[in-house]
């Protein structure tokens, strides 16, 4: 009997500490994963530390920013000795203000209708293509998609915007927010989100005991096979790191909540 | 230096140990800084190792000066205190090799941490030592404590980074020091004291 031949994906190594393991091997090229947090779990910080390692392996990286003006982003990221500035100067790391790109592209609306949403990603998709971006971050896909009032427009925009994305050969992070990371929570905020991307990163608090401990989940990744395990996580000035979380700490995780 | 005697039996024994075992040294509740510097001075002068020291008995600062006072130059160590967070303004320190973490409840915390400080260490021969087991007890359940301790010893052994943990047996719950006595590849005990 001949042995089975297993096909694997190529990946696109995220380079942050321990991550590379859970998804034996990284992100498979062209995916586009949710990284779907509370406030202040680390979302962007991964998102960030995504685009340094790949900056730093020779890779042309993207980080569109919804939710904060750039030279603020920048400035909070400076803190982490991993992020050097001459990246972005040397246009290794392109950051771009959606409210930018709005401006542009003459979007400056309330809301987006479907020839916005078909502007919107083909600006994003043109920009990739152009620079020949490989590594992408969209902070926040949820503040962009409250400009889209309908659910299948949503569903529409993030569908077309990760098929495009992948024939480029883009491996994209789309930063969610949400307000409770418990089992029983959507991992996202227009429930559309979870169902289209091709991974899901879920990224947390635990509360022990008074304390809040961030934690990191892998829930989905199509294309590899991966630990489903909680992490716990600490956002080091060298970069994410990650280890198992205890599993008799995660008896009092059931009852915590975000806000709670 | 001279007025303070150093247990040399430790420092024998010590020569014994591998960069990847992970020792037990039990004290009693009045020679734990004895027995404390008696490891941690041949470990630093006479093996040149650098090290983290996990503070969760007592403020970093206290060590530090402790050590200062026999003449002992600890700079080179890192040290990650678990005990002046819960302090209002036991984190001011003017020593720079000072790291804190919130709580001693916040064990995977503390783990990433140590991880991180020897990240940051030039030193290539290094040991992570834990005061104490005692300590992080009071805080945590006995089978989470177990479970941690189980992971530490592991995390360090396969970074060839010598583990010692630093406990006074009848302040631990049973479960946990049997854990100990399962895990750690040897032991100092200096866990009684005996008055003649």
């Amino acid at each position: 009997m001949q042995p089975t031949t297993v096909y694997t994906r190529d990946r696109c190594v995220t380079g942050i500490h321990g991550l590379d393991e859970i998804l034996r091997g990284g992100i498979p090229y062209g995916s586009t994963v949710l990284a779907a947090g509370t406030c202040g779990s680390g979302k962007t910080t991964l998102g960030m530390e995504f685009l340094v390692r790949g900056a730093l392996a020779g890779e042309a990286c993207a980080h569109f920013t919804a939710t904060e003006p750039s030279v603020k982003l920048l400035e909070n990221i400076r803190q982490y000795a991993f992020f050097d500035m001459n990246m972005v100067d040397s246009g290794l790391i392109n950051v771009f203000d959606m409210d930018v790109l709005y401006s542009w592209l003459g979007l400056d609306k309330a809301s987006f209708e479907l020839d916005d949403v078909h502007a919107l990603i083909k600006a994003i998709v043109d920009i990739v293509n152009t620079i020949g971006v490989t590594r992408l971050v969209i902070d926040s896909v949820t503040t962009l998609c409250y400009k889209i009032k309908s659910e299948q427009l949503i569903r529409d925009f993030l569908f077309t915007l990760g098929k495009k994305l992948a024939t480029l050969g883009c491996t994209t992070i789309l930063i969610s927010e949400i307000t409770s990371a418990t089992e029983n929570a959507h991992w996202s905020s227009f429930g559309v989100e979870e169902a289209i991307a091709d991974g899901i990163i879920v990224m947390g608090d635990s509360e022990r005991m008074g304390h809040l401990l961030r934690f990191l989940q892998v829930v989905k990744m199509r294309g590899t096979s991966h630990s489903r395990a909680k992490h716990a996580i600490e956002l080091t000035p060298l970069g994410v790191m990650l280890t198992p979380m205890l599993k008799w700490g995660a008896s009092a995780d059931k009852t915590s909540r975000w806000g709670q | 230096m001279s007025m303070f005697e150093l247990d040399q039996r430790i420092a024998e024994q010590l020569t014994q140990v591998a960069l990847n075992s992970a020792v037990q040294v039990r004290v009693g509740t009045a020679n734990s800084f004895m027995v404390t510097a008696s490891t941690m001075i041949p470990l630093m002068q006479m093996f040149e190792m650098g090290g983290v020291y996990i503070s969760a008995s007592r403020g970093a600062v206290e060590i530090i000066q402790a050590f200062e006072a026999i003449g002992v130059d600890v700079s080179h160590i890192q040290f990650i205190d678990l005990v002046s967070s819960g302090i209002l303004g036991g984190t001011d320190v003017s020593y720079s090799n000072v790291h804190f973490v919130d709580s001693p409840i916040m064990l995977e915390s503390i783990l990433l941490r140590t991880l991180y400080v020897l990240r940051t260490m030039d030193s290539q021969r290094n040991f992570v030592f834990l005061d104490s087991v005692n300590a992080l007890a009071i805080y945590n359940d006995d089978r989470m404590l177990a479970e941690y301790l189980h992971t530490f010893i592991n995390t360090f052994r396969q970074r060839e980074v010598l583990t010692v943990i630093l406990n006074v047996p009848d302040q631990t719950p049973p479960l946990v020091l049997s854990n100990l006595d399962t895990y750690c590849t040897d032991i100092v005990d200096r866990g009684q004291v005996v008055i003649l």
